[in-house]
């Protein structure tokens, strides 16, 4: 199977951990990722906040190359995810001019929805190779990879189960939760850190509470918010993990610690009470 | 919140050093606007709050997002653009999806943005509109959004540098940003994208320039 990607920006920084698991996880359930060709920006809340068209335009010039290379978007980056069908569907309703040529009929997946799949869940089930026995997690989602249904055609957009049931494939306890789609704050911290310490906070700590030891994730900025704030606390750390972390986990033999040095939060302790590495 | 009353006998009463502003004396022109550039139907907001209360961060607005829409309805827009409402929302998308009549809240608190950055209002919340600013800023000079040069150009506005020397954070900052070089999540440099030319093209089409 072939399919274009679209990494985002994040993937090439703050998360290049998210973007080595991918391409490792993808090799072994034997699908092509093709980088979209030249791919720029999304716009993400900027765009979005100071210049409608260009969050219109911005992401169609990515759905153009697309179109062009004639194979489906998967975008692992909950915000980029959300702006391309945004976009797409603006362009369908031929609201805004678009310099390229783009009709928007592409499809344009997230990574943890294609991954849902039963077809490949099941090839992630012959896949793993060391089930991950005994690990509690809770998934979550955050807000632009659900949220407005109109857009991101997810249907149980207050209890998503995507992610949920991914990772129970790797064999590690899913917990049920209410906080699964609740905002973590996103980048307001760079400027009000009050008002995103306080949602972050009280995700991991109902996370806590609901008896998970580590969060799952597939949203960047989730991820670097959670991940983040628990630099200076060295007591009860949860560790927040990547799907495609989990996943090339239980796809390998034995685990090296080296993996997870891009966490704050450590999870080679977690991991190692666990026998997982 | 001025519109409360909070002494009844002086409900009535008029007050000459505090003049209340009068429901229906706007027309409906700058609904009608706003209904026209955003595709949404905001007459259809019956006040039922659920936005608000789904909202997560409606406590640290001035403006709770149904009395907003109340707003665009009856027209008082300069309250709107000075609010900290329209810069505070994280576009989390919460109160567009339990609308009742869809009214999409968020798109609405979106286009609001887009007014407040093109008239002559400084925003309540500066930061966040100049940080909105300063991704654009690198979008255009680069293609693509690498977080060392995203906080660099931020941090090295003028305004912001001056506030964090004096509210004694910049240490703080630069600490946490050497622990992600050191971590490897910093990239100093990533390529452009190679489609810069036109993106650029793009933008300054979007901004009315001829090109």
């Amino acid at each position: 199977m072939r399919l274009s990607f679209y990494p985002g920006c994040s993937l090439e920084g703050m998360a290049n951990d998210y973007a080595r698991s991918i391409d490792t996880v993808f090799r072994d359930l034997g699908i092509d990722l093709v980088e979209i060709e030249d791919w720029s920006c999304c716009g993400a809340t900027a765009a979005h906040s100071l210049s409608q068209t260009m969050s219109v335009v911005l992401p169609a010039r990515n759905l153009a190359v697309a179109e062009k290379m004639g194979l489906d978007i998967v975008s692992p980056c909950a915000m980029c995810f959300n702006r391309l069908r945004f976009s797409q569907n603006m362009i369908r309703k031929k609201v805004f001019d678009i310099p390229w040529h783009v009709t928007g009929e592409i499809r344009v997946h997230d990574m943890t929805r294609f991954m849902a799949e039963p077809s490949m869940i099941k090839s992630i089930k012959k896949r793993v190779l060391k089930p991950l026995n005994g690990l509690r997690v809770v998934c979550y989602y955050g807000c632009q990879m659900v949220r407005p249904p109109k857009i991101t055609g997810y249907t149980d957009y207050e209890n998503p189960q995507t992610m949920d049931r991914i990772i129970a494939t790797t064999g590690a306890q899913v917990i049920d939760w209410s906080y699964k789609s609740t905002c973590c704050g996103a980048s307001i911290g760079i400027a009000r850190r009050e008002i995103q310490e306080s949602l972050t906070r009280r995700i991991l700590q109902k996370a806590q509470q609901a008896g998970a030891e580590a969060i799952v994730v597939s949203c960047p900025l989730c991820q670097s918010n959670l991940d983040i704030i628990q630099k200076d606390r060295s007591d009860r750390r949860t560790p927040i993990f990547y799907f495609t972390e989990l996943l090339r986990l239980s796809f390998m033999e034995s685990g090296d610690p080296k993996l997870f040095k891009m966490h704050f939060a450590d999870p080679v302790s977690l991991l190692k009470a666990k026998r997982l590495l | 919140m001025q519109n409360i009353i909070s002494d009844l006998d002086q409900a009535h009463e008029h007050d000459p050093g505090k003049k209340r502003k009068l429901i229906g004396d706007r027309g409906d022109f700058f609904l009608n606007r706003m209904q026209g550039e955003t595709g949404v139907n905001i007459s259809a907001c019956y006040q039922c709050e659920r936005c608000t209360n789904a909202c997560p961060v409606s406590h640290f607005m001035d403006i709770k997002p149904h009395q907003a829409i109340r707003y665009v309805q009856l027209g008082w827009r300069e309250d709107l653009l000075k609010s900290s409402t329209i810069w505070i929302c994280l576009s989390c998308e919460m109160c567009t999806t339990y609308c009742p009549n869809e009214v999409d809240v968020a798109e609405i608190i979106h286009h609001l943005r887009n007014m407040a950055v093109h008239s002559p209002i400084t925003p309540k919340e500066k930061n966040l509109a100049v940080f909105h600013q300063t991704f654009l800023e690198v979008l255009r000079k680069y293609g693509r959004i690498n977080e060392f040069r995203l906080m660099n150009a931020y941090y090295l506005k003028p305004d912001i540098l001056h506030e964090r020397i004096k509210n004694k954070t910049l240490k703080e900052d630069l600490l946490l940003g050497m622990t992600l070089l050191r971590k490897g999540r910093l990239k100093l440099f990533t390529p452009k994208s190679r489609a810069i030319k036109e993106i650029k093209k793009a933008y300054s089409q979007t901004r009315g320039e001829i090109v």
